[in-house]
């Protein structure tokens, strides 16, 4: 790791952060379109049970992958902060 | 993280360090394909569908079969590094990279199929705008989203470590590395996460990428289609996903060990253990198919018979008995007895698998639609220049992408090489003293 107060450095510090942005935008994005068809669904009395019991195992699991995401990026770089 | 043990595995980073007059000569030829594509797309956008072989009944050709088939590839880096991973076999190292780059990639290329079939792509928002989950194509367009980002997420992780080597060694590219390796040095807590986060996305990535194939089948067993309405195409669909996986990725090996000289690290004894894997899921995929034809056969019902006899003796005898020959008896000759010339035998097999497999998919998609049960026409369909090009448009694109990525990452992971020279021998010895039922003279 470099002089962590370097311009460089903190151009790489802001790009991880929008990566991560742009990541947890990606999956936000697909969770909000699964919400949208269950509420249309609803609205509509469109056999709703069946967008609820997909969106029970999508959802989560979607939030799970993020959780990964976020547990590695928070974690490896914390790590490099202290060193 | 750099060291002495990096130049050990030089050969893995000099594609990244240097590029030859051979990738030029690559790209070269894989723009062809790719142009040709591009401009049948290009036709087909402004003069409509009516310029491809698709017509009532027959809606779905080359590009869903297209479809089927990518998506099916796509397993092969869930079942090699996933299941591989998990069960600690050793052999993996040298593969698990490539397995998971073949996913991401023709999980794309699979997808954007769908956007070719529409004919209409600015149609794709009302599957945003207005989609119903009753529909199979919505599970589908679920599955698939999270199958992608599972795959890129388990693509990314074990990629870390060796973007940090290439951020310390390589001299160039410096921000792009820095900021994918995440601050990566490499101590003790870093490997723990990343460790730690690696198994979570082998144990979550195996069921996500079972349910996407059998989805995929869905959207055809879910009809009352004759021969489509069957109760074994999920599992049918998985076993022919991982067989065309494994054949896509040995090809894929065998190009890259004798392209960039790879030869100390994808050895014979890879493509033996790989080739037994294959031979194995060419036997599971004959079973399935046996099974799925006698009972339709058995049942004799009028409708199921019509496209029965289409596959058997009728227009589409060719494809049916090529896929037969390609899928089951060319594997079968090659790799039943592997003695000398390993790798030949192999790519021989593998070649076979990948095109009957691509034969499996249309000999599903077209002849049921070309005899539906409704009293619609019968239609025979036959592809023009236009399907051809997008075909060989994918399949390039591809193989470009592929390449591209060998050019910025390592495509054979150098951290796990690395860490089988170090802990996995002695893990390994560990391991197997715990198997035997009695001590080891001289061990504890």
């Amino acid at each position: 790791m470099e002089n962590p107060s370097s311009d460089f450095d903190r151009l790489v510090r802001t790009l991880q952060w929008v990566w991560l942005t742009v990541a947890i935008l990606l999956v936000g994005g697909i969770i909000a379109w699964i919400v949208h068809l269950i509420r249309t669904s609803w609205t509509l009395g469109d056999v709703p049970s069946a967008s609820i019991g997909i969106s029970i195992v999508a959802i989560p699991i979607f939030i799970v992958l993020m959780s990964v995401v976020l547990y590695v990026f928070w974690g490896l770089r914390s790590d490099g902060r202290e060193r | 993280m750099a060291d002495t043990a990096d130049t050990l595995d030089e050969a893995l980073l000099r594609p990244i360090a240097e590029t030859g007059r051979g990738f030029y000569w690559a790209v070269a030829l894989l723009s062809i394909p790719i142009l040709w594509g591009a401009l049948a797309y290009g036709v087909q956008f402004y003069e409509g569908l009516g310029v491809t072989g698709l017509h009532q009944p027959v809606s779905w050709g080359f590009y869903v079969t297209n479809f089927v088939f990518f998506i099916g590839i796509s397993h092969a880096g869930t079942l090699i590094s996933a299941i591989l991973r998990l069960s600690k076999a050793e052999w993996r190292r040298p593969i698990t990279r490539m397995a998971e780059v073949i996913t991401c990639m023709v999980l794309f290329i699979g997808a954007s199929q769908i956007l070719v079939d529409l004919g209409r792509p600015d149609r794709l928002l009302n599957v945003i705008l207005h989609g119903r989950y009753q529909s199979p194509l919505l599970w589908d367009a679920t599955s698939i989203s999270a199958y992608m980002t599972a795959s890129l997420t388990y693509l990314y992780l074990p990629m870390i470590p060796d973007i940090a080597i290439l951020r310390d060694r390589l001299g160039k590219r410096k921000l792009f590395y820095s900021v994918l390796a995440l601050g990566w040095t490499g101590t003790e807590r870093q490997q723990r996460i990343l460790n730690r986060a690696i198994a979570i996305m082998a144990v979550l990535v195996i069921p996500i990428a079972v349910s996407v194939h059998s989805v995929v089948s869905f959207v055809f067993s879910m009809t009352l289609q004759p021969m489509w309405h069957s109760t074994i195409f999920g599992p049918y669909f998985v076993v022919g996903a991982i067989f065309s996986g494994i054949a896509a990725l040995i090809v894929a090996m065998i190009i890259f060990r004798k392209a960039y000289g790879l030869q100390h690290y994808l050895k014979p004894i890879h493509f033996r253990y790989l080739g037994q894997l294959l031979l194995v899921m060419a036997l599971l995929w004959f079973y399935f198919t046996f099974a799925e034809y006698l009972t339709g056969y058995y049942g004799a019902e009028p409708e199921e018979m019509k496209v029965f006899r289409a596959k058997f003796s009728g227009p589409f005898r060719h494809f049916f008995w090529g896929m037969v020959l390609c899928n089951f008896v060319i594997p079968l000759v090659c790799l039943v007895r592997l003695g000398r010339r390993t790798v030949g035998k192999v790519l021989a097999a593998s070649l076979s698998v990948v095109v009957g497999m691509w034969l499996e998919r249309f000999i599903i998609v077209v002849p049921t639609l070309s005899f539906p049960r409704l009293p619609f026409p019968e239609g025979i369909y036959w592809p023009t220049w236009v399907e051809w090009g997008e075909t060989a448009g994918s399949f390039g694109l591809f193989a470009l992408f592929y390449l591209l990525f060998t050019k910025f990452f390592p495509i054979i992971s150098i951290w796990e090489i690395r860490e089988g020279r170090e802990v996995g021998i002695k893990e390994v010895e560990e391991r197997l003293i715990t198997y035997l039922p009695d001590e080891v003279e001289g061990k504890t």
